[in-house]
């Protein structure tokens, strides 16, 4: 398994392309600390106003803040809006 | 996200207050099963408050039951149930068209009229008349034939040569070109004398029938009589009536005077300038910038905005910004040779428009004074004219 995604991540990089896709990694996006937008989920573990925990392929997203909204979420993607003061992947 | 936000009203959403222990678990499931969830807030451990579609709604039974939460409806929003309200409120319904049918009704009357093109009628005069024939304020615009109003207006009134009547919305514009009168034309057997249109200094007469009472030298004054259509000889019994015509030609004189002060008073903006905004709704006015102009000498300069304005019609709503230029202020001389030639051109131009056209100018004259800062130029000229009219003779029968 470990090995697959080796051979996927240097194809990626030979060919250029994007390495979401290929590694079904999540790709965040984030607009100033305002919104924080991420495809590629695997779910919602945890949410309450000041802290999210996100499911995602290499691990769990957590973003810490305050006010936190889900405005938006769909199968693929989640919109969170609100002061976000930390994200970071834990194991 | 207006668009969205506008889709949303249009398919109608719900406001729904989830209450349970594993709600991450209810947020899941909803994703997992294509419910679309949005603007999710957390009010406390154990509830959430969300939006959703009304399908969506629907299928959330399932959840629920699934995972124990409890579901329930904060607001309803949005397009289909606002209609589903009014379903109930028929008669505001009713209302609403009724208004709207009213005001479509209401535009479709005619509410002024204005006369336009008439110089020697007045405007009453021609208002009454339409009056008569049935168009006024008041009248449904499709209701009156236009065209039959036309017709029978210009055999009413004779003066009136050509009209048209134009409906702008509730506006009707009758425009109107009168009849100039040309003097009556006297049968040629009918008996006549002939007079002086205006008074002069007769130069030659022509006498083609009747008898000429003026001689070259006499001056003659308005009215006086020329030719005269009475013919009365010592051998005759009864006299004469005739109809006399000729040509009188004689000397007339215009003289107007008038005025140039030769001080002008220039004025040159310094670039101050005092800005003062005015709000008017109506006939109130607020001004924004209050107080007074700070200048001794100043010109101003007005714009007016109407801001919801579309076509002719709109509030009453105006922006008036006045700027106020500081001047200064200074007098100046005026050349008097160039003061005099601009004054002679304004006199002649003006005593141009009296002279009739056929007339021929045999002299023009003019006088030049000042008194004080003011110039006064009087302007005499000397025509040569034909002054014969005819006027029909009052016989006295015997």
């Amino acid at each position: 398994m470990k090995k697959n995604d080796e051979v996927k991540k240097s194809l990626a990089e030979i060919l250029e392309l994007p390495k979401d896709i290929m590694l079904d990694l999540p790709k965040i996006i984030m607009i100033g600390n305002l919104q924080i937008y991420i495809e590629n989920h695997k779910g919602i573990l945890e949410y309450t106003n000041n802290r999210i925990r996100i499911n995602t392929k290499n691990g769990v997203l957590r973003i810490i803040g305050k006010n936190l909204v889900l405005k938006n979420i769909i199968i693929e993607e989640i919109v969170i809006v609100g002061e976000i003061n930390q994200v970071e992947f834990i194991d | 996200m207006l668009v969205l936000k506008l889709w949303n009203y249009f398919r109608g959403y719900v406001i729904i207050k989830v209450e349970g222990l594993a709600l991450e678990r209810f947020i899941n499931i909803c994703i997992s099963k294509e419910i679309y969830l949005w603007d999710i807030k957390r009010v406390d451990h154990t509830t959430l408050e969300a939006k959703l579609s009304i399908q969506g709604f629907k299928s959330l039974r399932k959840i629920v039951r699934k995972t124990g939460c409890r579901v329930s409806i904060n607001k309803k929003n949005g397009y289909p149930f606002r209609v589903h309200k009014l379903k109930k409120r028929k008669m505001l319904l009713v209302g609403a068209f009724f208004c709207f049918f009213l005001l479509i009704l209401s535009s479709t009357f005619i509410f002024s009229i204005d006369v336009d093109g008439n110089e020697m009628l007045e405007d009453k005069e021609i208002i009454s008349a339409l009056d008569e024939l049935g168009f006024k304020p008041g009248v449904n615009k499709y209701f009156v034939n236009l065209e039959d109003i036309e017709t029978e207006l210009l055999l009413d009134i004779e003066e009136i040569v050509w009209i048209e009547i134009e409906v702008k919305g509730i506006k009707a514009k009758v425009e109107i070109v009168e009849k100039r009168l040309i003097p009556e034309k006297i049968d040629k057997n009918t008996p006549c004398n002939v007079i002086a249109k205006k008074s002069g200094v007769i130069k030659e007469v022509i006498a083609k029938n009747g008898d000429a009472e003026v001689k070259e030298g006499d001056i003659v004054s308005e009215g006086d009589l020329l030719i005269n259509g009475i013919v009365e000889r010592e051998q005759m019994e009864k006299p004469l009536y005739i109809h006399s015509y000729g040509q009188v030609y004689a000397k007339t004189y215009y003289e107007t005077t008038e005025s140039k002060r030769l001080i002008e008073i220039k004025k040159e903006k310094t670039g101050e300038k005092f800005i003062k905004r005015t709000l008017k709704l109506g006939s109130l006015e607020l001004s924004f910038n209050g107080g007074k102009i700070p200048y001794k000498f100043y010109v101003t300069e007005k714009k007016s905005k109407k801001p919801f304005q579309w076509r002719n019609i709109g509030l009453p709503v105006e922006i008036i910004v006045e700027e106020h230029y500081e001047v200064n202020q200074f007098e100046e001389k005026v050349d008097l040779e160039e003061a005099k030639n601009e004054l002679h051109d304004k006199v002649i131009s003006k005593l141009l428009e009296e002279i009739p056209v056929d007339a021929e100018i045999l002299n023009n004259q003019i006088d030049f004074t000042t008194q004080g800062d003011v110039l006064y130029g009087k302007v005499i000229i000397e025509a040569l004219e034909d002054i014969a009219i005819q006027k029909t003779l009052k016989i006295e029968e015997d």
